[in-house]
């Protein structure tokens, strides 16, 4: 009975081409924008997760606060503290940061300065252009020695090479330091990007560049083995004991990315849900033909009729017909949307991640709408007085 | 009494037009028996259609019982009556009536969807019947392939498919020419030579004396 009111559907859509094609429109353009923003937004959030790991997702940065900094908390010592403290820390590198303009002969540019341990370049895997980082003996005899963003590079030595250069560094006097790297060029969406950034040997931060002994920030390495929401998290528990919520901040590409996957799926559901609105519309459409289509038959259900139809085989074959249009609209949206994701995500050169849970959504929501819209005109069918519709001309 | 195959005990079918009330059947009292070759004959508006339509179990009467094949229709639901629609009566239309995009072996399996039988049983039944009728040949063909005797025959395949105690035509002939027409007429009297019982509402005097018996409609009641 399935079988053969399946194929009565396809009868009747053979029958009204046009019509049938024009009332499934309103059901494909509904599936295909449910399942076309769906898709698109697991990419986005795919691909911006994708571009924080290549900024380092297993890495935090703590910043005291300025109060703090005489504190004697966040001095050079904490980083050993912080490590036995708090189960899951590696490496603590301690960073002091300044703006200065740098100039190599004419070129003067503006740059963040960081003073940071020799060991920053290795447990950051900094990737070199040109040179390496500097090393132990030039932080410990203060040497001024400098390693360049690919930015900075760029600008002071446009297409030479800098290592083994000359550049001045302007605080409240310039300073010459020789060039040992540059770095390599690096996307990194929601991570500290280092190609306006130059690096000297900490030591000859805190002697020769700016006298300092606090520290201006730490960068934190997750242990290997460790979520780095969860150590960071035990981190931020561990220093409002210390100095309160106040007394430092603390910055986490791992919890950026989070935070943008929520966004973003919380943006393409509310998308979703306005899609899903046409979707309704569409089903609208489909109740729009049903009517017309009982209307049109009501000689053929007044005939049904007579041959021993009860009204429920008549309801059931309407519905079946609704269903099935839906179900080809879902089918066709589907296909419709998964095309169009694939043309988005190329031109924005993010990876397709097809969000198979937007199918399953999108098929029971034709499915529904099959249903819900199909009832009226089916029941309508079903009570249609037999000897009126069989003198319906 | 045991051979009655239709009894209608004092049935009146009444119709609201607006203020008036048509007594479109008033007060009838029929009998038929098993095999008998019946014309219900009259002028229009004699209430020959209403009681084709009652005997047929497509309405139900305003007051009085109708009993088809020794059952009671009286207080059926609209599935009981379709289920008696389906395997008792077999109705053959001046219009024919046939499914337009169905082929005429779809439209004589049509009933038997309805009876449940099983997909090799509907087409082989179904062959079966258009072999009676003579258009095993033509069983591929769309009603509108078919020519108006033809498309009749199809339609008398359909009404004897599912074997029902009666066969109820009404002006089987109406839309043929008079050749045509007899050659239908020849076929039911085929039939009903067979055992069927056959009911055949017409306002035409010869065909009607064709049959065995006739009763006369006017004005809602039978005519002595």
């Amino acid at each position: 009975m399935l079988i053969e009111n399946i194929k009565l559907a396809f009868n009747a859509m053979r029958g009204s081409k046009m019509r049938t094609v024009l009332s499934l429109l309103g059901i494909v353009i509904g599936v295909a924008s449910v399942v076309a923003i769906l898709t698109i937004g697991d990419s986005a959030s795919k691909s911006i997760t994708d571009s924080i790991a290549v900024g380092g997702l297993d890495m935090v940065t703590i910043f005291p606060s300025s109060g703090q900094r005489s504190s004697g908390i966040f001095d050079e010592a904490f980083g050993d503290m912080l490590r036995s403290d708090v189960d899951g820390v590696g490496a603590v590198l301690p960073q002091n940061s300044s703006n200065a303009r740098i100039r190599n002969g004419k070129e003067s540019v503006s740059a963040s300065v960081s003073g940071v341990l020799s060991t920053y370049g290795s447990t950051l895997n900094l990737e070199y252009a040109e040179g390496e980082f500097f090393s132990a003996i030039d932080n410990i005899n203060r040497r001024q020695v400098v390693v360049l963003g690919s930015g900075i590079a760029a600008d002071l030595f446009p297409g030479q090479e800098a290592v083994g250069q000359y550049v001045s560094l302007f605080r409240t006097q310039a300073k010459s330091y020789l060039v040992v790297g540059v770095l390599e060029s690096k996307d990194a969406t929601f991570s500290l990007s280092y190609d306006r950034t130059v690096f000297i040997p900490y030591n000859t931060y805190s002697q020769r560049f700016i006298r300092t002994t606090s520290v201006g920030s730490y960068v934190v390495k997750i242990a290997e083995g460790y979520e780095t929401i969860e150590v960071s998290d035990r981190i931020t528990e561990y220093l409002d004991n210390i100095v309160g919520t106040d007394g430092y901040s603390i910055f986490s590409p791992a919890s950026l990315a989070e935070m943008a996957e929520q966004i973003t799926s919380t943006f393409s559901s509310f998308l979703a849900l306005i899609a899903a609105i046409s979707l309704l519309v569409g089903g609208i459409g489909i109740m729009n033909i049903m009517l017309v289509s009982v209307a049109e038959r009501t000689k053929e259900i007044g005939v049904r009729k007579a041959l021993g139809a009860s009204p429920n085989v008549i309801r059931g074959q309407f519905l079946v017909e609704a269903l099935t249009l839906t179900l080809l609209g879902g089918v066709l949206g589907i296909g419709l949307g998964s095309l169009l994701s694939l043309v988005v995500t190329n031109m924005l050169d993010w990876s397709l991640h097809l969000s198979y849970a937007s199918f399953i959504l999108a098929m029971g929501f034709s499915m529904f709408v099959g249903i819900f819209f199909g009832w009226y005109p089916a029941m309508k069918a079903s009570r249609l007085d037999p000897i009126e519709a069989l003198n319906y001309e | 009494m045991a051979d009655s195959v239709i009894r209608l005990e004092d049935v009146s079918r009444y119709y609201l037009m607006g203020e008036f009330v048509v007594k479109a059947l008033d007060g009838v009292s029929v009998d038929i028996t098993r095999g008998e070759f019946t014309a219900i004959m009259g002028p229009s508006g004699s209430g020959k259609s209403t009681m084709m339509n009652l005997i047929g179990c497509l309405d139900t009467p305003t007051s009085g019982y109708i009993d088809i094949d020794g059952e009671n229709t009286a207080g059926l639901n609209e599935a009981e009556l379709a289920y008696i629609r389906n395997r008792k009566v077999g109705f053959i239309f001046q219009q024919f009536n046939l499914l337009g995009k169905l082929s005429a072996l779809d439209n004589v399996i049509t009933p038997l969807l309805y009876a449940g039988v099983s997909v090799r049983e509907r087409k082989s039944r179904a062959i079966h019947a258009l072999e009676r009728v003579g258009l095993a040949d033509r069983m591929d063909h769309r009603p509108n392939e078919l020519s108006g005797g033809q498309k009749q025959r199809v339609a008398i395949a359909r009404a004897l498919v599912n074997n029902p105690t009666i066969l109820l035509a009404d002006e089987p002939t109406g839309a043929l020419d008079s050749r045509t027409g007899g050659q239908i007429m020849e076929l039911f009297e085929e039939l009903n030579s067979e055992g069927r019982t056959v009911v055949l509402v017409t306002h035409d005097r010869d065909l009607g004396m064709r049959c065995h018996r006739q009763i006369h409609l006017r004005d809602g009641k039978v005519e002595a």
